[in-house]
């Protein structure tokens, strides 16, 4: 398949753009995940295409509707969809049904020491390797989000009223707790060092709870739901989406060094414009951040050095709903809700 | 993107169970042909849906954290829309069923709660199914009954083959007492011409321009105090604006749980433009809608929908909202 060309003046473009591939799909592109030095996209015509070195493959047909989720495991691709489905995709194109769960959606995947994980309204179901009956984790109400931390020993489970948190025993046996506060939990992760749990809400906030006395706290401020997180570092920073005041684009970055946010001030690294930060994704092993806007945008911002900020694409008109980078660090894809891709290496010259 | 930006109509099907809700949607699946439709069923729901795109809900309520104990969205309904907003293919509408016993309240609410939602879908109507055999009974026995006739925009009276001509009038005053606004259209299956119940746009400010109440000339006799009403008033003075929104403000806030729906159109004294609202318990949509109309007298009207409504001394409050 060939790339089709961009029509914008070239006047206009950022230097990454200029030496970059643009793809101009026109199918919304709903999330990117790194595989090697491949990119996988899920779009919402329930395609999969695979991005590496500035081309894109034929797209796999891997859902009806929606790819609504999407993970890893190794060198596959894992799957989530509207038509119930979880799906594992080699990188050829090789479609695996793990699961299948009618009319119901697949809202969560990802996998963990060989287990593969996915959430379908209120039950999380777990595949152990080798085993073709997966594992059961039932909840109360339908659920939010999923996440290990990076032992794989506890899976957090975020849904209505707080989170689920599953602790694997030393005889493998799974004993779950419950973080309550009340409400619409979404988007769950840990800390990089496990000592932190955060969710996205309902509500324009970020509750938090560390996880040593379950004490509970809220990054609050936001004039909008936050709509993406992402840690940044080892022990750093939480990047998250969001604006200042009525219509700043910023991304808003909370410090979990020393004793964590409580009480101390984020660093709001502020863009150009009057938009919304959409999408945050961390530069792999930099205190660094790409902050992806309501209009198309791309920045790259050093958190403690905001001066260092530049621009990596220009505005499309359509949400950013997507950034991934390749393992190698060499590659970025931008995808958005408008079907615009741009696939660009990001250093001048091939880092040595 | 001007496709994207465009605002997909989703319509909620109300009504008890067997009044014919399953009958109605599998009629406005098979008769819109050329149309892409989704339809968000709850598990209790009668199976047999004809269509492509079905997603099951939960038909889940939670309350937000804003204080107010009224303020209950669906949960699930965020999640799918925001999914179904992500297709390629766009949808030329969605249907959302509920199940018989589910109060309307947290549905309409999803829509002025959640950004995304009502950046990308907007509420069309509420379209309740009733028995005429039935309803009577129901509305005695059953409050999501009534809540789901005080939320209609549309009241489907279905099986009137079924009941003989005064049974039906009883039925049909029963209605107009508790809602005045809502269009009743009888039918035997349902048989109902798709424009009536489809793009009707009646959660628009525009509308509320449009649609004249139906009140019942007769006395509030009612059995329990708990029934649901609906009171209105009209003034020709014109109110005074602060006077008005301290009191109305105050009202919603303390009294939101028990009111359910509002409707105006007021004259503020020294606004040339009229301005117009509505409002699901405690929130609510308001904008001046335009100049009045030539050759027109100016006057507000505002009317309640809701439970206990003489407690609150409504007519005394806004007597008090007119400008001296």
């Amino acid at each position: 398949m060939i790339a089709d060309t961009n029509e914008f003046p070239e006047l206009d473009k950022t230097k990454f753009e200029q030496r970059g591939t643009e793809f101009k799909l026109g199918i919304p592109v709903i999330n990117a995940v790194s595989i090697g030095n491949s990119i996988a996209v899920g779009f919402g015509d329930g395609t999969v295409r695979i991005f590496t070195s500035g081309q894109c493959s034929e797209p796999i047909k891997a859902h009806k509707g929606i790819v609504l989720c999407m993970s890893k495991d190794g060198d596959h691709i894992l799957t989530g969809g509207d038509d119930g489905r979880f799906l594992k995709i080699s990188l050829d194109g090789e479609i695996n049904e793990i699961g299948n769960f009618g009319t119901r959606w697949v809202d969560n995947v990802t996998a963990n020491n060989g287990n593969l994980v996915c959430s379908s309204g209120k039950i999380v179901y777990l595949w152990s390797p080798n085993k073709k009956e997966p594992k059961l984790f039932e909840h109360n109400s339908t659920i939010g989000g999923i996440a290990f931390d990076a032992k794989g020993r506890r899976l957090a489970v975020s849904r209505y009223d707080g989170v689920t948190l599953w602790k694997k025993d030393y005889t493998n046996k799974w004993e779950s707790s419950n973080l309550i506060f009340k409400g619409s939990h979404n988007k769950v992760s840990f800390s990089p060092d496990g000592k932190y749990l955060v969710t996205t809400m309902q509500e324009n906030l970020i509750r938090c709870w560390r996880l040593k006395d379950n004490v509970d706290f809220a990054m609050s401020g936001y004039n909008t739901k936050v709509k993406s997180f992402a840690f940044v570092g080892e022990t750093s920073y939480l990047a998250t989406s969001g604006a200042l005041g009525m219509g700043i684009a910023a991304a808003i970055c909370w410090p979990f060094d020393g004793d964590g946010p409580m009480g101390r001030k984020p660093t709001c690294l502020q863009y150009s414009g009057n938009n919304q930060v959409t999408f945050v994704e961390p530069f792999p092993s930099e205190k660094a951040v790409f902050a992806g806007l309501s209009d198309g945008s791309v920045y790259l911002s050093e958190i403690e050095k905001s001066s260092n900020t530049i621009i990596i694409r220009s505005f499309t008109e359509s949400e950013v709903t997507s950034i991934a980078v390749t393992e190698d660090c060499s590659s970025i894809l931008i995808g958005d809700m408008g079907g615009n891709i741009l696939w660009t290496s990001i250093w001048d010259e091939k880092k040595s | 993107m001007e496709e994207a930006n465009k605002q997909v109509p989703v319509t909620v099907l109300t009504g008890f169970l067997g009044a014919g809700k399953t009958t109605l949607l599998n009629r406005i699946l098979t008769e819109q042909h050329g149309k892409k439709y989704a339809v968000i069923v709850n598990e209790f729901g009668e199976q047999g849906i004809d269509n492509d795109l079905v997603v099951d809900a939960d038909e889940e309520v939670f309350e937000m954290n804003n204080g107010c104990i009224c303020c209950t969205v669906r949960g699930d309904l965020i999640r799918i829309l925001s999914g179904l907003m992500k297709r390629a293919d766009k949808l030329d509408a969605i249907i959302v069923e509920t199940t018989g016993l589910a109060d309307p309240a947290p549905v309409a609410q999803t829509f002025f709660v959640d950004q995304d939602v009502a950046d990308r879908t907007k509420l069309d109507a509420i379209v309740t199914v009733a028995d005429a055999v039935h309803l009577n009974s129901q509305l005695t026995d059953h409050h999501e009954a009534e809540e789901q006739i005080a939320f209609a925009d549309v009241v489907l009276l279905n099986k009137i083959d079924l009941v003989d001509e005064s049974g039906l009038e009883v039925v049909k005053e029963r209605i107009k007492k508790i809602n005045p606004f809502a269009k009743i259209i009888n039918t035997t299956k349902c048989g109902v011409p798709l424009k009536e119940i489809l793009n009707l746009d009646a959660f628009s400010l525009k509308r509320v321009l449009d649609v004249e109440p139906d009140f019942l000339t007769s006395d509030h006799d009612h059995e329990h105090d708990d029934d649901v009403t609906s009171l209105s008033f009209v003034s020709n003075t014109p109110l005074n604006m602060e006077k008005f929104q301290e009191w109305f403000g105050n009202l919603l806030q303390t009294k939101g749980q028990d009111i359910l729906r509002t409707k105006g159109i007021l004259d503020f004294k020294d606004q040339s433009d009229r301005y117009v609202f509505q409002g699901v318990h405690m929130l609510m949509d308001a904008s001046p809608m335009g100049k009045w109309p030539e050759g027109k007298g100016r006057s507000s009207r505002l009317v309640f929908i809701g439970r206990n409504l003489e407690s609150m001394n409504l007519k005394e409050g806004f007597e008090n909202c007119k400008s001296a």
